[in-house]
């Protein structure tokens, strides 16, 4: 304990670790492969290293100067800065808040995964049978046997926002899991959460190698690597790629949500978090890269499993409409052999054209098909993990690393709301225990509303928009308070009590310049895209036809998504005009007693 | 005599082979994908094993049909290719009556295992065009495995919370008893030490030092 009372890690190390735990999350393994087959292979590394130099680095560190100087959670540090400020931190619990809600329910999907893993046969392989015996089930024919795992088995899920049912039971107790586990990492504050991340920062890796090592000796993941690296230099001159590329990076290294302050106001006084901000930067941004690897060696395994697949059904298919003999075509030579006989049978050839158009192998169509989010984790790698040897294995290691991934990150959401809340002298009087538990079983009994059948389109919204606006503009504000209110010199101050040593002139320059220019221009960005973009849409899942359609959202949806845009970003104005008040009645408190007003405002 | 059997069985097998038609009235379509199903081992598909076709079917008719003695003769192939797949029909016993499709679907759905297995195939390397196998019924265990999995991890976390919370509660229950040996021996002494239990004591923020906020 330090003197003032306040907990801290054991050792500078689990701080790092649990930095590394809380930022290294899902995002990295599911949004930064896609934006990179989005914007040209290799080539969106460039943007992406940039946007890092210029955003990502000072705002992460300047995160952790502020939360290991007032040694405190988010609403109690951004009171010290400016006492008009303290909305900021209120804000960034909300949206916390928000996150935790649904953030737990894909690790509830993972465990579901996880368990259903130990079987013989993986449930997501075949179809099951329908009730007639005579072949699967209507489902699961028009869609594959993963997206009907996923959307009918696992999610139950109905056919639009509208409609509701009753809550997955095996959902439920997955989420009841999910939300026992998180407890009992953080039930002992610090003490806990800093032991545990040595497991859950450093686990992920290791499953990440031997993916990687099983990954490329797959049969055809050459072609996704290819895919990959070859970059698309053209890409770069698109202003998607540079947005895409500051939006990821803002969002990979966990900013804004009051996690790292949180984190940091346990260290030490004196403790090196300069050194500490770049290796966590370069550890999440490394990780990015070396799952994307991961991810195109199996992206490559499966489109070449998928097009010889398709090869096949086609020599199949020449084969018996043509009777010829099994070995007369092989499938290197399906498609010479399609010329010849186009040539050769013109007529018998006609009636299965319609067949051959529809069923066309094309190898760059598989590798196109990007997918990001929960279709790729659970539909996409599902898929490609029952075709490897041994696919048990193979699978109860991935949905654990998601796991791991998944709560990592879940320490930080929480304990961003704990710490704050507890700054308070309220809430301080009860036990850490009690305190947590009651959070915890407050967002498991809101989460369970996820499972209910409709559950996953409140997923979705919450996933689209909970989280992203209202963070781009609590930063957006943390840097301009931090640089222009607070002011620069008495920062740097700071820092050199803290460190020993003044912040060099980058980050003076990025804190001051760059990251705000940067952030408003993102923030005009989303305003814009959202206002072109018409009333927001959804993927609905259609049973009769097996596949997403685009839906609009109905009135509702559309008011609940302003309404959780408005709840976290109101509360900043909202605080700021309470204090204000608050000081205003004070001052005129004070005056009263004296006849002569000699105190200037 | 010998003129006359030979002439009628002629005849006969001249009108079977009229009979099987590729495409109308009674006749099924066989596809054989040996090569698939076997790869190295497979046999070669020559008049012997269409023999043994011709009585696996009959067999299967004969038990379907519970004793009409069908024999080899009453399977009728035509229209064999490369492909190895025919055409066929089926007439009974001792006529030239066709068995019409539907009880020659319903024998071969019986007897498909055995029909499978006569030629070391299966479903999928010996199709009837237009008969759908049976699938074999799903096997449901009495526990979904799954539930066995959550039961196992979720014991092994409640134990854990359990462990985590009583914990200190019966560290401080062993220490007090320790201190209050300790404050029987001191007390025969008559010299007062340190509040008992009083050595780590809560720390009472009201008093720490809250200048650190910016002043106004």
């Amino acid at each position: 304990m330090e003197k003032d009372g306040r907990p801290i890690w054991d050792s500078p190390i689990q701080f790092v670790l649990a930095c590394v735990s809380y930022a290294v999350g899902l995002g990295n393994v599911w949004r930064f492969p896609y934006l990179c087959q989005l914007h040209g292979g290799g080539g969106f590394l460039i943007p992406y290293l940039i946007m890092l130099l210029l955003e990502g680095l000072p705002l992460f560190y300047m995160e952790l100067a502020i939360g290991q100087k007032m040694r405190l959670g988010s609403i109690g540090a951004w009171t010290s800065i400016s006492p008009y400020l303290g909305g900021l931190g209120l804000a960034s619990v909300v949206t916390s808040v928000y996150l935790c809600l649904y953030y737990n329910v894909i690790n509830a999907w993972s465990f579901w995964y996880l368990f259903h893993s130990f079987q013989s046969v993986l449930p997501w392989a075949v179809c099951p049978i329908n009730s007639n015996r005579t072949g699967p089930t209507e489902e699961c024919e028009v869609a594959t046997p993963t997206q009907y795992f996923f959307y009918r088995e696992t999610l139950n899920i109905s056919s639009s926002i509208e409609e509701n049912g009753g809550i997955h039971t095996g959902q439920a107790l997955c989420l009841v899991l999910a939300w026992a586990i998180t407890y009992l990492f953080i039930v002992r504050g610090v003490k806990s959460t800093g032991k545990v991340v040595y497991f859950t920062a450093t686990f992920p890796y290791l499953v990440l190698f031997i993916y990687l090592i099983r990954g490329v000796t797959l049969h055809g993941a050459i072609n996704g690597l290819k895919y990959m690296f070859t970059p698309k230099m053209a890409e770069l001159a698109n202003p998607r790629a540079w947005i895409n590329a500051a939006t990821q990076i803002f969002f990979s290294l966990g900013l804004g949500f009051g996690s790292l302050i949180a984190f940091a106001s346990y260290n030490q006084h004196n403790n090196n978090f300069q050194n500490q901000a770049i290796v966590v930067s370069l550890i999440n941004s490394g990780t990015s890269i070396f799952a994307s690897i991961v991810t195109f060696a199996i992206y490559g395994f499966k489109a070449t499993l998928n097009y010889e697949n398709c090869l096949d059904r086609m020599r199949l298919l020449l084969l018996n409409t043509f009777d010829l003999a099994e070995d007369a075509i092989s499938m290197d030579s399906v498609l010479e052999w399609t010329e010849k006989l186009n040539t050769t049978y013109p007529e018998q050839f006609a009636k299965i054209a319609d067949k051959v158009r529809e069923g066309e192998c094309n190898l760059e169509k598989e590798l196109d098909t990007a997918v990001e989010g929960t279709g790729l984790a659970f539909i996409v790698y599902s898929e490609a993990i029952k075709n490897m040897p041994l696919p048990q294995l193979w699978s109860v290691l991935y949905f654990f690393m998601l796991l791991l991934l998944g709560m990592g990150s879940m320490l930080g959401n929480v304990t961003a709301i704990i710490t704050p809340l507890r700054d308070f002298k309220i809430m301080s009087r009860m036990s850490n225990e009690l305190f947590s538990g009651l959070v915890c079983v407050f967002c498991l009994l809101l989460g369970l509303g996820f499972t209910t059948t409709s559950g996953n389109y409140w997923f979705t919204i919450f996933n689209d928009y909970a989280a992203t606006f209202s963070l781009l503009f609590i930063v957006l504000i943390e840097v301009i308070a931090v640089s222009y209110i607070y002011g620069i010199k008495r920062f740097e101050k700071d820092i050199e009590d803290m460190l020993g040593h003044r912040p060099n002139w980058y980050w003076k320059i990025m804190w001051a310049v760059t990251s705000p220019l940067l952030l408003i221009g993102l923030f005009i960005f989303y305003i814009i895209n959202y206002i072109q973009g018409g009333t927001p849409t959804y993927q609905a899942w259609n049973k009769e036809l097996g596949e997403s359609a685009v839906t609009e959202y109905p009135v509702f949806g559309q008011v609940f998504i302003v309404l959780l845009l408005v709840s976290s970003v109101s509360c900043v104005p909202l605080t700021a005009l309470y204090a204000f008040c608050r000081k205003r009645k004070d001052r005129a408190y004070e005056n009263r007693p004296s006849a002569v007003s000699t105190v200037s405002v | 005599m010998l003129e006359k059997i030979l002439l009628l069985l002629s005849l006969s097998l001249s009108v079977a082979e009229g009979l099987c038609k590729p495409g109308v009235g009674e006749a099924y379509k066989v596809r054989f994908s040996i090569k698939t199903a076997l790869g190295d081992q497979a046999y070669p598909w020559n008049k012997n094993e269409m023999f043994l076709f011709r009585a696996a079917l009959a067999f299967a008719m004969r038990d379907f049909t519970n004793g009409e003695e069908f024999g080899v003769s009453d399977i009728h192939p035509c229209n064999e290719t490369q492909r190895v797949s025919f055409w066929f029909v089926v007439t009974r016993p001792n006529t030239m009556d066709l068995v019409d499709k539907g009880t020659v679907e319903m024998a071969i759905k019986k007897s498909r295992n055995r029909i499978n297995g006569a030629f070391l195939l299966t479903d999928k390397t010996l199709e009837f065009d237009g008969i759908y196998p049976t699938l074999a019924a799903p096997v449901s265990p009495d526990t979904p495995p799954w539930l066995i999995v959550f039961g196992v991890v979720m014991g092994a976390v409640s134990v854990g919370i359990i462990a985590l919370l009583v914990y200190p509660l019966v560290q401080r229950k062993l220490k007090k008893n320790m201190d209050a040996d300790d404050e029987d021996s001191d007390e025969e002494t008559g010299v007062k030490t340190a509040e008992n239990g009083a050595n780590d004591g809560i720390y009472n923020s009201t008093f720490s030092d809250d200048e650190r906020f910016t002043q106004m």
